[in-house]
């Protein structure tokens, strides 16, 4: 029986293509559209939380057992054995990069004045495993490690009306918590994705950071990224005991998510997204009712007809339900395979898309790479069909109910 | 007759303790600032600078000429080569690692010397104490067995870091063996205590200073000046900016 | 003419249930449409009247060197006699308020707060008879109160408050130099706590009486800045040159709250770039949904329209009878959507989605005002009006177009 009513339904789907095509492209563009949103919001997770990564706290951090307490202090001498550090993180299977850095508050001294801005120390070698700084830079070249160079934030060094070539003598306190000053060269200016880095921060090579700030070879931190499908919070912890079996030190290791502030960010700017979505979502679900509901209204008569003819009511119900559930199955999987090819597109491309939050200092790019989930997407595809299928039944249900001469004298 | 003889008698009386204490605040203080100033110096010493994350030493090599002219160059290690020249009007720093001198000027001046209780501000002040400065002879007061005069120094001007300062200077040899720094509302915010004293040409020289700083915590300073030599041939072009950067 | 209105306005009655989905459609999507309209303008609305409102009022009148000196905060680049500045914009209908601000060191003692310490802060003075006219600082208070004219007391905002773990009564001490380079240390009690919506502001802010920071700072009377609030339709830029001109005066310059905040100006303008892609999504979708509704109606209609023109109709009344129809499911959709979106609005502007609520039994460190309310947008609800007639009539046009190409027959025989 079911079977052919299932006949009748594809008979029916194909006898009226213009309708068909028609429902199945609402259908499609609906599912379309929430998959891409979707994407383009995971993007924006993603894109936020590998900011973090990249530019402030790593995935993990490691830090000095004290700094996080005097933090305030600027305690310049609260470091990390860099050298043995690495050691024992070459060790440990789940890293995959790591990088040591030293940001330290610095005054430029220019013309007679001190302007305040913040210095990263990097090791230009190994940051190329880590982030894309090549691709971060505006113009010129990135600093080479050994040498007195800089590469400012675009914006700082157009607000200080400085240029590549250009040397600026950077004041700072020391770890010796004394003073010192040293002439860096700016070598490469760069617009990172994050607006507030590109306004406050130069990066220098760390060795020579290291030397000025005294450090003896010691950094700040080292921060790293775990391996695809690692979790950082359980990496941390075994990083943590490594650390103090082979070093015998008490280090400060945190998972970027247990770092204050930082991780709140994200799941608040989350929440916002997530409403954003719902949104859509209920926007793209009435299309999908919508249209359904229109069709079988449209087709009361046949319903009289069919009714007329001896179709029981529950079969007629069957009957619409099946030929929703075959339009939209046809309609979702051609919008979402539409979805993923454009998301697909606009994720190597990317698209110039800063999010709409003002007023909170969100660590978003102003490029803006869609990025598709699997899972979303097959949960898109399904939904889309059980409440385009489901959306059948209000109105096959009632025209069911129907008596059959009613139905036919139906415009 | 009698009457004249009595009437000189009072007015000896009252002119007995006049020319014992003849002495002004003014006077004591121009007194204490001159047994400082030498025509030329040379020493070396250490500062050893307390804070909350425990004690640094630094060393240092120091010339003046006169009140207004100095140069102190650092040979401890993590600051060796740095140099802080004190002109006529300005302030320099000289950094090995710099490519340009850095002149202090406006805040700048207020930020602490090597992290300690210091300020360059602190080393740039002292000229013309008593034109900023009204000066009032408080009492005596006995500082570590030395006798001193007590004197409260209340600015005239706005533009000195200290609007009060209270300061113990020793009767015989005008050396200040105690200093304190006080808001307008009278709160405590440096203090300075001269803690071992040398005689060198017949003068007293204070070699070891304690200077802690009362708005931070657990945080102090001491300098310790050794082999301070005076009156020496100094080149006359220690102090040029030129030099600065050898 | 006539007849055919008559007709459309009849096919509209006749068909009840068909004008109602459409019209249905039509509407949700123009209220969708509205709405995300009205979220997204009221976040960009609520982000410029946070810094209007806390941070640098609608304009403000400086020394002219200080603008560029600002980030010392130089007491003695100031402007002398603010009272009379205040006084001449007053007659004029001005509101205005003077404040000096300064940088200092914040002493926190062991006593109140188990550790010492001591960190860098901004102390904005204010004079807490007039700051209110100008500044929207009254509304924030979450504890406590603001300090009496002459009392040595501050409000704190309330993220730094919890940073450094301030509470109501205890003391704080300010140390910072004073107009001239003198030191100065003031004891202070805190006695309110602000929330502030404008999180630098409510991440940094310690707020004392003018005349207690004009004693202790030596002022005589100056002030650093007078900050001057203008109605929100007020030309700023003509205003700013206006004020100017009033005080005449050679040594000052007035600033609006556009030039303070240019950087700021400048993300929020890349920001948009985003805003429109995400309105483009919605009317994308809305536009699909109304279109389809609209083409599904015609094309059941074939037949009729067959009908239509074997009774000998013209192609061109019939082509005008159906754009009618379409335009008058446009007009009801387009009114049903504006009433339901003004509805929606109305609550989403006076009640805002409250987001926070998530995060009300999760420890997140900051307490976020996490309101999102919309605002009034009358444009983007007249355009969203005209846009569903003109889809609709639109999307009509081209079945009944290509309808009326079809022989009599055939439209007779489509189902």
């Amino acid at each position: 029986m079911t079977t052919k009513l299932a006949k009748t339904a594809l008979r029916n789907i194909s006898r009226n293509k213009r309708r068909s095509v028609l429902s199945g492209v609402a259908i499609g563009v609906a599912a379309m559209a929430i998959v891409m949103l979707f994407s383009l919001i995971a993007g924006m997770q993603v894109d936020m939380e590998s900011n973090l990564k990249s530019y402030y706290t790593g995935g993990i951090r490691i830090r000095n057992e004290n700094y996080e307490q005097y933090e305030r202090f600027n305690p310049v001498h609260l470091t990390v054995d860099a050298e043995s550090v690495q050691k024992v993180l070459d060790t440990i299977e789940e890293v995959d990069v790591y990088v040591p850095r030293t940001s330290f508050p610095a005054n430029l001294y220019i013309e007679g004045t001190n302007f305040g801005a913040m210095g990263v120390g990097a090791d230009f070698k190994k940051e190329a495993d880590f982030i894309d700084l090549a691709g971060s830079l505006k113009m010129g070249h990135l600093p080479e490690n050994g040498k007195n160079e800089m590469m400012m934030g675009a914006v700082l060094a157009r607000d200080l009306k400085l240029e590549i070539g250009d040397k600026v003598t950077i004041m700072s306190t020391t770890a010796a918590r004394g003073t010192n000053a040293i002439t860096l060269e700016i070598v490469g200016l760069f617009t990172f994705p994050v607006a507030a880095l590109n306004a406050k921060y130069f990066w220098a090579p760390i060795d020579r950071i290291s030397y000025f700030l005294r450090m003896n070879g010691d950094t700040q931190e080292v921060i790293l990224k775990v391996k695809e499908g690692v979790s950082e919070l359980e990496a941390a912890e075994a990083i943590k005991e490594a650390l103090k079996k082979e070093t015998s030190i008490n280090y400060d290791v945190q998972a970027f998510t247990e770092i204050s502030g930082t991780y709140e960010m994200i799941e608040m700017a989350n929440t916002v997204y997530t409403i954003m979505a719902f949104i859509f979502f209920l926007l793209g679900s009435t299309v999908i009712i919508n249209t359904t509901m229109m069709v079988i209204f449209e087709r009361m008569r046949e319903i009289g007809t069919l009714g007329a003819l001896g179709m029981h009511g529950k079969e007629l119900v069957r009957l619409f339900f099946l030929e929703g559930m075959f339009i939209s199955i046809i309609g979702t999987f051609i919008g979402v395979t539409l979805g993923i090819g454009f998301t697909l597109i606009l994720g190597k491309t990317g698209i110039d898309f800063t999010e709409s939050m003002q007023g909170i200092d969100f660590e978003i790019s102003g490029m803006m790479y869609p990025k598709l989930s699997i899972s979303k997407t097959i949960f898109v595809f399904f939904y889309s069909v059980i409440v385009a299928s489901l959306a059948t039944l209000i109105p096959s249900r009632k025209a069911a109910k129907i008596e059959p001469v009613e139905a036919l004298r139906y415009v | 007759m009698k009457n004249k003889i009595i009437t000189i008698l009072i007015l000896l009386s009252l002119l007995i303790p006049v020319t014992i204490f003849a002495i002004t605040g003014e006077e004591i203080i121009r007194k204490a600032d001159e047994i400082q100033v030498f025509e030329t110096s040379e020493a070396s010493g250490e500062f050893r600078i307390k804070d909350r994350f425990g004690e640094k030493v630094s060393t240092f090599n120091s010339w003046s000429r006169g009140t207004e002219e100095s140069l102190i160059e650092f040979t401890s290690r993590a600051e060796r080569g740095q140099k802080v020249l004190r002109t006529e009007d300005e302030l320099y720093l000289f950094f090995p690692d710099a490519e340009e001198l850095i002149r202090m000027q406006g805040s700048m001046l207020r930020q602490s010397m090597l992290g300690s209780d210091v300020s360059y501000e602190d080393m740039t002040g002292g000229k013309d104490r008593i034109s900023q400065y009204d000066v009032v002879l408080e009492g005596e007061e006995n500082v570590n067995g030395n006798e001193c005069y007590v004197l409260i120094m209340t600015a005239k001007v706005r533009t000195v870091p200290y609007p009060k300062e209270k300061v113990w200077i020793d009767k015989e040899t005008f050396l200040v063996w105690k200093a304190e720094y006080f808001t307008k509302s009278g709160r405590l915010l440096k203090e300075m205590e001269t803690l071992e004293v040398e005689e060198i040409d017949g003068r007293m020289i204070a070699v070891e200073t304690r200077i802690s700083d009362k708005m931070k915590t657990d945080t102090e300073t001491i300098m310790i000046i050794s082999d301070l030599k005076i009156n020496i041939a100094i080149d006359d072009e220690m102090f040029s900016l030129e030099e600065l950067s050898w | 003419m006539k007849f055919l209105i008559s007709l459309a306005f009849k096919n509209l009655t006749r068909y009840k249930r068909r004008t109602l989905i459409t019209a249905g459609a039509i509407a949700f999507g123009l209220m969708m449409y509205i709405f995300i309209d009205s979220l997204l303008l009221g976040l960009e609305i609520e982000s410029v009247r946070n810094l209007k409102w806390y941070e640098t009022a609608s304009a403000r009148v400086l020394n002219e060197d200080y603008w560029e000196n600002r980030f010392q905060r130089p007491l003695d680049i100031n402007i002398p006699d603010p009272d009379s500045i205040i006084s001449k914009l007053d007659k004029n209908g001005i509101k205005a308020t003077k404040r000096i601000e300064f940088s200092g060191d914040l002493i926190l003692n062991s006593f109140d707060f188990g550790e010492d310490g001591n960190m860098s802060v901004i102390v904005t003075a204010i004079d807490p008879k007039k700051d209110f006219d100008v500044f929207n600082f009254d509304s924030t208070i979450q504890q406590g109160r603001f300090p009496e004219e002459d009392e040595d007391a501050v409000v704190m905002g309330s993220w730094l408050a919890e940073d450094i773990g301030a509470e109501l009564g205890y003391w704080i001490t300010i140390v910072t130099r004073g107009n001239g380079g003198f030191y100065e240390a003031m004891d202070m009690e805190i006695v309110g706590i602000v929330n502030c919506p404008n999180p630098n502001v409510n991440r940094t802010l310690i707020m004392m009486p003018i005349a207690v920071a004009d004693e202790y700072l030596a002022m005589e009377g100056a002030s650093t800045e007078v900050n001057i609030k203008l109605p929100e339709s007020a030309d700023i830029d003509a205003e700013v040159i206006r004020i100017q001109n009033l005080l005449n005066e050679d040594n000052l310059t007035v600033m609006s709250w556009k030039s303070m905040a240019a950087d700021y100006l400048a993300i929020a303008e890349a920001k948009r770039g985003g805003t429109s892609m995400i309105l483009f999504l919605v009317f994308l979708i809305a536009a699909v949904g109304i279109s389809n509704t609209m083409l599904m109606a015609i094309f059941e209609r074939i037949r009729e329209l067959g009908m239509m023109r074997s009774l000998g109709m013209s192609d061109k009344k019939i082509r005008i009878a159906f754009m009618f129809e379409a335009a008058g499911i446009g007009l009801i959709g387009s009114i049903m959507g504006v009433i339901l979106g003004i509805v929606i609005n109305f609550w989403i502007v006076n009640y805002g989605i409250n987001y926070g609520d998530v995060y009300r039994d999760m420890d997140i460190g900051y307490r976020v005002q996490a309101i999102i309310r919309g605002a009034w947008n009358f444009k983007t609800m007249g355009i969203a009006f005209f846009a569903g007639i003109f889809i609709s009539t639109l999307v009509a046009f081209f079945p009944t177009k290509r309808a009326l190409k079809m022989d009599i027959p055939s439209c007779l025989r489509h189902q």
